[in-house]
């Protein structure tokens, strides 16, 4: 392999630690899957863990299965996906641009700070028993009657490195985007007004911005406008979770004193649209306009051919951040008390505004193919076309969940879950980042993927297992099985066995896959990316002849 | 014949009036009385015969104490209250598939009106995760429905 220079370096170790926190995140899910297929099927395995749990009370099952639960989705989403688009996004941003990281050193500390804070949160789940899931629905995360304090204040502690790191993240993107080297250099302000359309909105009444860049058509990549709207998305999901473990946090801290505050005292229909509104920035935000902008990027420079409807596509990630805005209610649905104009407007037609923005977005890309035919299936081109149909089944299924009418019967079953969120990050986000990393890695080491047979086993056992996965308990959802609940005497067993078997499929796929990058890249160049800088160039001193 | 750079492309025009054929008939469907409850959720709120008030707290299920009795194609109340975090009041019938279902939020009622159009007995279980010992919250038998 060549020398990897400063940023491939750092995109590899990034890659390196997605795909093990990958590993970690899929572990959990098929122990939680067997769990719900067989309650006590863990036991013995939990019973040895015990030994290195703090305290003397040994854990009930459904406690582990929850705290499991609760950590499960911080591994996958701020472990997994965060930690591979950091490492691509800190390679494809400057290098479009044609200049370097503003601040190199942020990148070592977002290297460490977010694994840091994922693995807190874990901890909080494995050693505190932090139950509260990822939700986080008020009063529960302070109810220390049912959530262990201890627990709850490191998770909220690793969530606040968590969101810490993911705003200097933001703010370095932003910052390389915004430097002056780059010939259409503009303030942050400037970029924001850009961002969210108002000089166009001011065009349409017959005035000019001329203080703002038109992000539009000043020549940017559309790949760069996606990132530049999408980490807007990025920062609000930040600065809200924030405020909420800073929430929690202080009612930790003030029961762990003595002084216990009153959980009353906060609104929870309040808390719950506040809370919704800054998580949905990633669900229903940054994932959307970032897989858009990685799909501009790609299927043009994989087919040879320019994005079909280019300047159209720049007005919908427009949208898209303008709809992520405003979406938060369909989460909501199933609150009564929630008023039903916001249910109506927010959660159902605004929601829909996805469904236009991902509807031309997935038009272009295929078009784009369409129109380069004939092309080379090359194994990025597959698994972008993989991700293409994630999106449009899980878009689907969470298009009918969102809906006043329909959301009576769905909302938290397992249809929510499985057939639209897990097929999302699985079938979707995930089968995105293989083809980022299909495509990156020979960019980085000269190397190419060498086994075409492998890289298609690895695409279908990786599509077919998350699709059984998530088809078979989105039908227990359908059939009333509640996502979050155990139930005990076999009611769902044979849609749990299905989805177990999809889930072993996909842990198969990842193998292949690992096994492919180690024989391409060589297991000591992988060893390699982790050997400081330092001693690198010691070791060269002493090896150079005298 | 090529587009105007900064204009759609009749074929994406075209794709766009599909996506709107496909909202507004999805739309239209999901919010008309083809979708059963829509007709008094939404559009005829009608006066409730009777109402149940049902409590939440400590991970019980506290139904009013002369039970839920009930007439097919009456229409009933359901006002839910929690008394400390945040659960969920579903009815199930008894193959487990869902009749309907409300978060129940502490500090605040919950209503939902319901009409049964099938006699027999219905479960209760809550639907929204409340702590570990969540999944015990289930009440079997706890509505009748009558002809």
């Amino acid at each position: 392999m060549a020398q990897p220079g400063w940023s491939e370096k750092w995109t590899l170790r990034f890659a390196v630690f997605a795909l093990l926190f990958l590993a970690l995140s899929g572990f959990e899910g098929l122990l939680m899957r067997t769990q719900q297929y067989d309650v006590e099927a863990l036991r013995g395995m939990e019973s040895v863990l015990n030994a290195i749990r703090p305290g003397d009370r040994e854990p009930t099952q459904a406690e582990l299965y929850f705290s499991m639960m609760s950590a499960h989705p911080i591994v996958g989403v701020y472990g997994f996906v965060y930690m591979a688009v950091m490492g691509a996004f800190y390679f494809l941003v400057p290098h479009l641009l044609g200049k370097e990281v503003r601040h190199k050193k942020l990148v070592a500390v977002n290297f460490v700070l977010q694994p840091l804070g994922v693995l807190i949160c874990w901890g909080a789940g494995f050693f505190g028993l932090f139950n509260a899931l990822y939700t986080l629905y008020w009063p529960l995360p302070v109810s220390y009657d049912r959530v262990p304090l201890w627990g709850s204040i490191f998770f909220c502690i690793g969530a606040a490195i968590i969101m810490v790191n993911i705003l200097l993240f933001a703010f370095n993107l932003f910052s390389t985007v915004l430097s002056k080297s780059n010939p259409h250099s503009y303030s942050f302000w400037q970029f924001l007004r850009s961002a969210f359309g108002i000089p166009r909105l001011m065009k349409l009444f017959g005035k000019e911005d001329k203080k703002a860049p038109n992000l539009d058509y000043n020549g940017l990549p559309v790949f760069l406008v996606a990132v530049g709207r999408g980490s807007i998305d990025t920062v609000i999901n930040a600065v809200v979770l924030l405020t909420a473990g800073a929430l929690i946090l202080v009612y930790g801290l003030a029961a762990l004193f003595k002084a216990p505050l009153d959980p009353g005292a906060v609104n929870a229909l309040v808390y719950k649209n506040w809370f919704w509104w800054g998580l949905d920035m990633v669900a229903d935000g940054n994932v959307l306009i970032y897989t858009a902008g990685v799909w501009y990027l790609l299927v043009p420079l994989l087919v040879g051919r320019d994005l079909f409807g280019a300047n159209v596509v720049k007005t919908v990630i427009l949208v898209d951040l303008l709809v992520s805005m405003g979406v938060w209610s369909h989460h909501l649905l199933g609150d009564r008390s929630q008023p039903l104009a916001m249910r109506l407007l927010s959660g159902q037609f605004i929601t829909w505004g996805e469904f236009f923005t991902m509807g031309l977005t997935i038009f272009a890309s295929l078009m784009t193919i369409w129109l380069a035919r004939p092309v080379k299936m090359t194994p990025p081109l597959k698994f972008v076309l993989g991700s293409v149909f994630g999106f449009v089944m899980g878009g689907t299924a969470g298009l009918i969940q969102a809906n006043v009418g329909l959301n009576l019967v769905f909302h938290n079953t397992q249809w929510v879950i499985a057939l639209h969120a897990h097929t999302f990050l699985l079938t979707g986000v995930g089968t995105l980042i293989f083809a980022i990393l299909y495509a990156l890695v020979p960019m980085l080491t000269k190397l190419e993927f060498r086994h075409k047979r492998l890289v298609d086993l690895h695409l279908w056992l990786w599509l077919v297992g998350a699709v059984l996965n998530a088809y078979a308990m989105g039908m227990a959802g359908s059939r009333g099985m509640l996502r979050r609940t155990l139930y005990e005497g076999g009611q769902f067993q044979p849609y749990v066995l299905v989805a177990l078997v999809g889930g072993v499929l996909m842990a198969a796929g990842w193998l292949v896959f690992l096994y492919h990058l180690i024989a391409t890249i060589g297991l000591k160049n992988v060893l390699g990316l982790f050997v400081p800088e330092r001693w690198l160039a010691r070791k060269q001193a002493a090896s150079a002849p005298a | 014949m090529a587009a105007h750079p900064q204009h759609m492309d009749v074929r994406e025009r075209r794709w766009l009036y599909l996506l709107i054929a496909v909202f507004l008939v999805f739309n239209a469907v999901t919010l008309s009385p083809l979708v059963p409850w829509q007709k008094w959720l939404l559009w005829s709120r009608p006066t409730p015969d009777k109402t149940f008030n049902i409590e939440f707290e400590d991970y019980q299920i506290r139904l009013p104490a002369e039970g839920i009795e009930v007439k097919a194609g009456q229409y009933v109340e359901f006002v839910a209250r929690s008394r400390d975090v945040t659960y969920g009041f579903g009815v199930f019938r008894p193959d487990g598939t869902m009749v309907f279902q409300m978060q129940v939020l502490p500090g605040m009622d919950s209503r939902i009106i319901w009409k049964f159009d099938e006699p027999g007995s219905y479960n209760v279980r809550s639907t929204e995760y409340s702590g570990p010992r969540h999944s015990e919250m289930h009440v079997e038998n706890a509505i009748h429905v009558t002809r």
